[in-house]
């Protein structure tokens, strides 16, 4: 079954529509490469999956269920922005997804927050932009869902950072799960990735492996989407 | 999950309304002081020392309100609709409880506020004393309501229930005024804000219309008087059928705002 | 272990090679046990899966083995090991042998330069 599965998806902002017509599937063991440029709709499908916008038309299921409360306990999410509460201090923020998620692994934060050299007193707010854009990441990896969805996870961020960003999303892989991960950033995903997604308008412009385009078109997927979307 | 979601929304709110009931204690307790010589004016430094404790006890009090207040808004907007929103509900919990953790929460907050308004009162009047006037006043309070209960079939409990109940639904419909202002005001992509005070004078208008027509209509068609003139109703039952429809109405006005609260969120959530 | 990848070839045909490069020069010494496919991804900055897929290529040509529990094993098999050196080093010569004859350079050329390279090398060697 695949844990993410779009059929003719819509969604319209007044009279533009931000998505028009997607259909894809995303199987369980693949790193999937949400490709595209800024107001592709990159964005605007992960929220759909995620159920923080209702599709005006089409069909979206995450695990087979409609984005909803169910399909949350399965779901780890990664938004573009930081959401955690910046009162919270570290400890505070491990209870915090321990109540909600029962597959949150505790432990496993723990050891990526004490690698960090991240405190259990210390508060969000006393931590740098990065280092909270860390935090956030490791909450989330540290869930044995059955999809991540991850949003601009390197975007505006030092290339030490996204190294680190990237190795703990690869360190943290699970054959069961899908993640998929949405950036403009190709170069510095590429060889993270399965499967590559272009999305163009609003519209997907092509679904396949990162190998297969290296062996078609003996060329990197960043020099592809380069000409694909050529100004 | 709500009882996680509740557990939560104490933790955010308390570490703030919690020093705010410390500051009212410390500051009752310093005016207790204060009214106990330090201004009989004989020593013009304490005197200026005693107003302004007092002063600060009234600013503490005003303090308490205003921040319950504030935090009802602040927990609903800034939690739900701004960047923490994106964690919150993408929480495996359901848009009626979050909405009725931040309700339950806010309405608990403003109950311990009055009561630790009305202790701390006490603090301030406490003297040698005052605790036994303060017990007898209460026992005569109690047999005077006992020997009304016996000579009237007046029952006292319940209609302390009803009145408890009333408070707490109309703090409940009072927060989803703003709630149901806020959740649609930022279904709009921008200005979100200004849309919110439009929706909150909007919905605020449309009541009263529809409660005017209501009034205007029932006087129409005469009501009131086909209700009573064949129903002679005793003066305890009459309070009891008062508070039982003021909280009819609230309950109505209040799951007004909690559908249009709902609604918008469920349907139209548009998180920057 | 330094992985580095180009721009023109599929991942995984790059990840063979290089496992190979590190067999041969010891890296990963015969007869050793490899890291995981998820250490090994994560240190080369790869997709794991991708990493799978070239470690069970090294498996079917015989350069690793894996035995069902304990992880996959570099071959003990030195002719093995020295017949991939032998090909990495004749793909290296021929990339080379292209390169020099598209600058224009003749055979004979090419092998003087080459040992006139190695005569400086031992000079160089010899005076230090």
């Amino acid at each position: 079954m695949p844990v993410l599965e779009c059929k003719g998806l819509t969604k319209r902002f007044g009279r533009t529509a931000a998505l028009d017509e997607v259909s894809l599937t995303v199987e369980p063991g693949r790193i999937v490469g949400l490709l595209g440029p800024n107001g592709s709709g990159k964005t605007t499908l992960i929220k759909l999956a995620n159920g923080l916008l209702t599709p005006d038309g089409g069909y979206i299921a995450v695990c087979g269920t409609a984005p909803g409360r169910e399909s949350h306990s399965l779901v780890s999410y990664l938004p573009e922005r930081t959401a955690i509460p910046t009162w919270m201090t570290a400890r505070q923020l491990l209870d915090f997804y321990g109540d909600f998620y029962q597959d949150f692994r505790r432990e496993a934060a723990e050891e990526m927050l004490d690698h960090l050299g991240i405190q259990p007193r210390q508060a969000v707010k006393q931590m740098s932009k990065g280092t909270r854009e860390k935090v956030q990441l490791i909450m989330v990896m540290s869930r044995a869902a059955k999809l991540y969805l991850l949003d601009e996870p390197i975007g505006g961020v030092d290339p030490a950072t996204r190294d680190y960003i990237l190795s703990t999303i690869i360190g943290n892989y699970n054959p069961d799960a899908a993640v998929v991960i949405s950036t403009h950033l190709i170069a510095d995903v590429e060889k993270v990735l399965d499967e590559v997604i272009f999305i163009s308008q609003g519209r997907v412009a092509l679904q396949s492996t990162v190998d297969g385009i290296r062996e078609e078109k003996g060329m990197s997927v960043d020099a592809l989407f380069r000409e694909v979307f050529k100004c | 999950m709500l009882r996680k979601l509740l557990k939560h929304e104490f933790r955010a709110t308390g570490r703030i309304m919690l020093p705010m009931y410390l500051i009212l204690l410390v500051t009752a307790v310093g005016s207790n002081l204060a009214g106990r010589g330090m201004l009989d004016g004989r020593y013009h430094i304490l005197n200026i020392l005693g107003v302004l404790i007092i002063t600060a006890f009234g600013i503490a009090i005003c303090g308490a309100l205003l921040m319950s207040f504030v935090l009802m808004i602040q927990r609903f907007y800034k939690n739900l609709l701004q960047d923490e929103g994106y964690l919150m509900f993408t929480l495996p919990a359901s848009v009626h409880q979050h909405i009725w953790s931040k309700l339950i929460v806010s309405s608990v907050w403003f109950i311990v506020t009055v009561l630790a308004i009305i202790a701390a009162s006490l603090v301030v009047a406490y003297q040698g004393g005052f605790l036994r006037e303060l017990l007898d006043f209460l026992r005569y309070f109690l047999e005077g309501l006992r020997k009304l209960e016996v000579s009237e079939a007046f029952n006292g409990t319940i209609y302390l229930a009803e009145f408890a109940v009333l408070m707490f639904l109309s703090l409940v419909a009072f927060s989803l005024q703003f709630y149901a202002a806020l959740a649609a005001g930022h279904s709009q992509a921008n200005h979100k804000l200004l849309w919110s005070v439009v929706w909150f004078f909007g919905i605020q208008f449309a009541l009263q219309f529809a409660g005017s027509l209501l009034i205007i209509g029932s006087n129409e068609l005469d009501v009131f008087n086909r209700l009573f003139s064949h129903w002679d109703p005793s003066p305890t039952v009459a309070i009891h059928v008062g508070l039982l429809m003021a909280i009819g109405c609230v309950i109505i006005y209040g799951a007004i705002f909690y559908a249009i609260t709902t609604f918008f969120l469920k349907k139209h959530l548009n998180l920057e | 272990m330094q992985w580095q990848f180009s721009n023109d070839a599929p991942i995984y045909t790059q990840l063979i090679q290089q496992v190979k490069v590190g067999i041969v020069t010891g890296a990963f010494p015969p007869g050793e046990r490899l890291p995981s496919v998820r250490d090994m991804a994560t240190e080369a900055g790869v997709n794991p899966n991708t990493m799978q897929r070239a470690l069970a290529e090294l498996e079917r040509d015989g350069l690793v083995y894996s035995q069902r529990t304990a992880g996959r094993f570099v071959t003990e098999d030195n002719t093995m090991i020295n017949t991939a050196k032998r090909s990495l080093a004749e793909r290296h010569v021929k990339t080379f042998l292209e390169a020099m004859l598209r600058l224009g350079f003749r055979k004979d050329e090419i092998i003087d330069l080459i040992s006139k390279e190695f005569g400086e090398e031992e000079a160089d060697h010899a005076s230090a």
